[in-house]
């Protein structure tokens, strides 16, 4: 921690306005990582990404493209230009795509998780972050989880670090125990665990879905599934029994799964409560608690109550959060993506579940 | 109903495309194939600058398995979430009747020359008219 010593703590501000939870940084080059890389992994470092299952029509948002070159998300005046000055955000939540985590050789892995982490300390958290608008994800490779601990505590204390992420695609689902060190960690230091979608079914993970589905259009629905898949995981294992204090947030699985499935999963309990004999509540009593789900890409029926409705089932006012995902093709905007809501309970959505649970 | 000169035809080669500010509203003016049409650039969706987005084709309706790729030029793609419009209609493709975006008339017309004798013109002399 002795390196977050020199970086200024401005004081508190009070900040009103809209909290994104989920919006993305990219380098400007390949270059800009390696350069964070240490020998042999500098040379053997393409850029990565995943591999299959890109979007066939276009990826991120034509607009947001900047004019001098680079990738969607690269130019942080841009970006500033398209969301923070556009729709007054207060905070933006960064989550770099360093796929990271589905290399066989955890070692690799764990090298990219550290030098995005050193990449989006040195530009976005600081030399791009005057105003203190940006609050960036530490980035861990949870294939090990051992690394992935060490790498959180790395960066516990800095002050534009508020939280760890990993992509949902895994080996094996996130309640296990294997993956605990990370959950100690994130406990030890008060940062929630943030999942992503992004290496399902790539590298040495395996598919939400029953094999490899044959398009984009099926592999980005089925997302969902992962999530559904490690939340029921975190509950029934016992994880917020263990980890009290430990808090996770699920960022573009989708929302309105959730009542259904806790629907589901209550009913289950009430035989086989048995099985799991540590939880001391139903299943779904542990999400206020524990558990954060953000908004995008927010399903839209074509009924807006049909929607409203959901929210009512799913205690959104509690534990849903805004987001963005800019500049990806599916962003959602802050004033066209929701039907109308109540004003306090927008004023959750958008602005005061995130800031309690980022503590902001 | 106004009626907005917006240049000389020569400004707007077939396949093109130009973005015109008129009375206040942000309007892309497309030449496919010889013809010309414009559409309001805001997409009905969320809103985003839908004239901006990738000129195009589109695979046709076909049998499961079939791939019928045409219309090329003819249809725009918003730049955010990549819905297909028909340029020529203003319509989406994947609900032409509850999803479109508002279009707009675009004549050629000849260069007024009053107060001299006149002569037939051709288009290739002509101003580009979008009506409001």
């Amino acid at each position: 921690m002795e390196q977050h010593r020199d970086l200024k703590f401005s004081p508190k501000i009070t900040r009103t306005g809209i909290i994104d939870c989920d919006v993305h940084p990219y380098p400007k080059n390949a270059g800009e990582i390696r350069s964070y890389l240490k020998q042999p992994w500098r040379e053997r470092y393409n850029g990565g990404g995943r591999g299959f299952y890109g979007n066939p029509v276009h990826g991120d948002r034509l607009d947001a493209r900047p004019p001098q070159g680079g990738p969607s998300g690269s130019d942080p005046e841009l970006l500033r230009k398209q969301l923070v000055e556009e729709y007054g955000y207060a905070y933006a939540i960064l989550m770099p795509r360093a796929f990271c985590n589905l290399h066989p050789d955890p070692d690799f892995g764990n090298a990219i998780a550290a030098a995005y982490n050193d990449w989006l300390a040195d530009t976005w958290l600081s030399k791009y972050n005057h105003d203190g608008v940006f609050k960036g994800s530490i980035t861990v490779n949870p294939q090990d989880p051992a690394a992935a601990a060490r790498e959180i505590e790395r960066w516990a204390g800095h002050p534009h670090f508020v939280q760890v992420m990993t992509d949902s695609g895994a080996r094996a689902p996130f309640g296990q125990r294997q993956y605990y060190p990370i959950y100690e960690a994130c406990e030890k230091f008060g940062l929630p665990f943030a999942i992503h979608p992004g290496t399902d079914g790539m590298g040495i993970n395996v598919q939400p879905s029953p094999g490899y589905p044959t398009h984009y259009i099926e592999w980005h629905t089925c997302l969902s599934l992962g999530f559904q898949a490690h939340l029921v995981s975190f509950l029934t294992e016992g994880v917020f029994e263990r980890f009290p204090g430990f808090k996770i947030v699920l960022v573009e699985g989708g929302v309105s799964w959730l009542a259904p499935l806790m629907w589901r999963l209550d009913a289950e309990y009430k035989a086989l409560r048995y099985e799991v004999p540590w939880l001391k509540r139903k299943p779904s009593g542990y999400l206020r608690d524990h558990v954060r789900i953000t908004s995008q890409p927010l399903e839209r029926p074509d009924n807006d109550q049909h929607l409203l409705q959901i929210f009512d089932m799913m205690d959104a006012e509690h534990i849903l959060m805004f987001s963005s995902d800019y500049p990806h093709w599916d962003f959602d905007s802050p004033t066209r993506a929701f039907p109308k809501l109540d004003e306090s309970l927008r004023h959750r959505i958008f602005f005061e579940n995130a800031r309690e649970f980022y503590k902001l | 109903m106004g009626r907005h000169i917006i240049g000389a035809v020569s400004d707007f080669p077939a396949g093109s495309r130009n973005i015109v500010v008129l009375e206040e509203r942000s309007i892309g003016v497309f030449n496919v194939n010889g013809t010309y049409y414009a559409l309001k650039n805001s997409c009905p969706h969320q809103g985003a600058p839908l004239c901006v987005g990738t000129v195009t084709g589109m695979t046709l309706p076909s049998a499961p398995g079939e791939y019928l790729y045409a219309r090329e030029g003819e249809i725009v793609r918003c730049p955010w979430h990549g819905w297909e419009f028909d340029i020529t209609s203003g319509k989406s493709i994947f609900d032409p009747h509850k999803c479109l975006v508002k279009t707009y008339d675009v004549t050629v017309e000849a260069e007024e020359s009053a107060g001299v004798e006149t002569y037939p013109v051709t288009v290739d002399s002509g101003r580009i008219v979008v009506h409001l």
